[in-house]
């Protein structure tokens, strides 16, 4: 679920349009999460952040009461009434593949956004603008590359 | 015909089970996504942005069937990610077809003409290729120039070796009816089957956030794109999804219709949004709160939802639901021209938008976008 502060903009769009009297929809503003170090002082702040890794692209890290560091992608989270029964669900970057861990809010002691986020940066905008420089350039075969995985 | 007697049949008596049995929430379509890695990276896709540690990961043979069984629909859809990009891909499509299982193995096209030979032509098997216009428009929205030949000498070898060929598109604000209209007459020259359109989702890691298409804007292109048809326009879309985009039907989303499966497992609601993950279809039956979510739940990521995902199974049950739904999709079989003088008005008069250059390759609308960015970190190849 994202956080309302991150849907702020379709929100604010509602309040002065029905659904159905859209002509283009709000879509989201890039928040610039890579490399924050939250604060994890009080059960809220916990809350929050760990919505946002789990909504985060990139992976982060985790290091437990444990002392362990975990870095990894969190791809579900779940909240319960404490945090000693809230958990995250997250898929190690090392280690065999997609051999998952379920860690509860309360055992976290700090989060990193420690990953590089993979939705940011390619804006839209950034790629109309470098697509007619090169075509002006007589360049051919411009494309947007999907990212080398090795 | 858009969709075989054979499995229209099948999918006919496999809603009125669930009816019979009394089934409140029932899935129509499994999507089945075995990876999330792609050879493209399109503009208005929010699928495909994870670390690379995920981009490499895929769902096994043995997990998708396990799914197809667990969920237990007559049709599978293989989105993606690029699905030719898993090295058991056609392994995966035997073993559905073996199920009797209507696939859909949804491919951007650009490997079909080499991989083809690894497929065999099966009534239970369509490649869904995905072509978002004519040639400049699709180039600019998958980001590739070069991409639509690719792509529809694809189709034309899958038509070729006796392939079903369905195709898919989606479209985006500033898409432009009448090139839409005339990219509808090319898929079919091409030979395909029948052809599915749809309006994007805000998905909010998609690198373009500006052109989502809102719900008023989306049934005038609609209505302006499929009214007054051409008889040859065969789609691969239920009567009442159709209608519905042309706003001629109020339908609300069924988010279990076309439930999600993925290297996470169940994806929480749907397959557009992204709530968490259920371990087992059940749990994801039971534990999502449904009334959180389509367009009258107040849900904001719901707001502009048109698409064929939430709202397709939404017609097909309309059909079965009611006399008075499978009266109205009769009369659609014999008004499938929907003719409409309004609406061929609109047509003529339309307006290209000024939301910007997401499909306008042919003409530099650079105005906003050169003012923006000074952090562009856009891999554009020979940068
Ligand atoms: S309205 Fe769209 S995004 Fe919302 S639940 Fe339905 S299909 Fe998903």
């Amino acid at each position: 679920m994202a956080t309302e502060q991150q849907e702020h903009l379709k929100i604010e769009q509602l309040q002065h349009e029905t659904p159905d009297t859209q002509e283009v929809a709000a879509g989201r503003e890039r928040e610039n999460l890579e490399g924050w170090i939250p604060a994890l002082a009080t059960d809220a702040e916990t809350r929050e952040a760990l919505e946002k890794a789990f909504d985060y692209r990139g992976d982060v890290t985790l290091t437990l009461r444990s002392g362990e560091a975990l870095e990894g992608y969190i791809f579900d989270r779940k909240q319960g009434r404490s945090l000693t029964d809230s958990l995250v669900r997250i898929i190690p970057s090392k280690g065999e593949q997609r051999t998952r861990r379920s860690i509860p809010y309360s055992e976290i002691a700090a989060l990193n956004f420690s990953g590089r986020d993979t939705a940011a940066g390619r804006t839209f905008e950034a790629w109309v603008k470098k697509y007619w420089e090169k075509k002006a350039a007589g360049e051919k075969n411009i494309q947007i590359e999907p990212e080398k995985l090795d | 015909m858009a969709v075989p007697v054979a499995q229209a049949w099948t999918v006919a008596t496999y809603v009125l089970k669930q009816k019979l049995k009394g089934r409140k929430r029932y899935p129509l379509v499994l999507m089945l996504e075995p990876l999330f890695r792609c050879n493209l990276a399109c503009a208005g896709c929010g699928k495909i942005q994870y670390p690379a540690h995920i981009l490499k990961a895929e769902l096994t043979p043995e997990e998708c069937f396990r799914a197809v069984e667990e969920c237990g629909t007559p049709m599978v859809s293989i989105p993606g990610g690029e699905p030719l990009l898993h090295p058991r891909m056609p392994e995966i499509v035997q073993g559905l077809v073996d199920r009797k299982k209507y696939v859909y193995m949804c491919t951007n096209a650009l490997l079909l003409k080499e991989k083809l030979h690894l497929f065999k032509p099966s009534k239970y098997l369509s490649f869904s290729v995905h072509v978002d216009g004519e040639r400049e428009h699709h180039d600019f929205g998958v980001c590739r120039e070069g991409g639509y030949d690719i792509a529809m000498e694809g189709v034309r070898a899958a038509v070729a070796a006796g392939f079903r060929v369905t195709t898919n598109t989606t479209l985006f604000d500033g898409a432009d009816p009448h090139s839409v209209r005339r990219h509808f007459d090319q898929l079919m020259d091409a030979g395909v089957d029948s052809m599915m359109v749809s309006p994007g989702y805000t998905y909010d890691k998609a690198p373009d956030q500006k052109h989502f298409l809102g719900r008023a804007r989306s049934r005038r292109l609609f209505r302006a794109l499929l009214s007054n048809r051409k008889k040859r326009w065969q789609f691969n879309a239920s009567p009442m999804f159709l209608e519905f985009l042309m706003g001629k039907r109020e339908l609300t989303c069924t988010p279990w219709g076309m439930p999600t499966f993925s290297i996470f497992g169940w994806q929480k609601p749907c397959y557009l949004l992204q709530d968490g993950y259920a371990d087992t279809f059940q749990e994801l039956m039971d534990e999502v709160e449904w009334s959180n979510y389509g367009t009258e739940s107040g849900n904001p990521r719901c707001a502009n939802c048109m698409v064929h995902s939430g709202y397709e199974a939404s017609g097909v049950n309309y059909t079965f639901g009611s006399l008075k739904g499978f009266v109205a999709t009769a009369k659609a079989f014999f008004n499938w021209q929907y003719k409409d003088d309004d609406a061929a008005k609109l047509l003529n008069d339309w307006q290209p938008t000024s939301h910007g250059p997401l499909v306008q390759i042919g003409t530099p609308v650079i105005s906003k976008a050169s003012a923006i960015e000074n952090h562009d970190t856009t891999a554009v190849v020979g940068s």
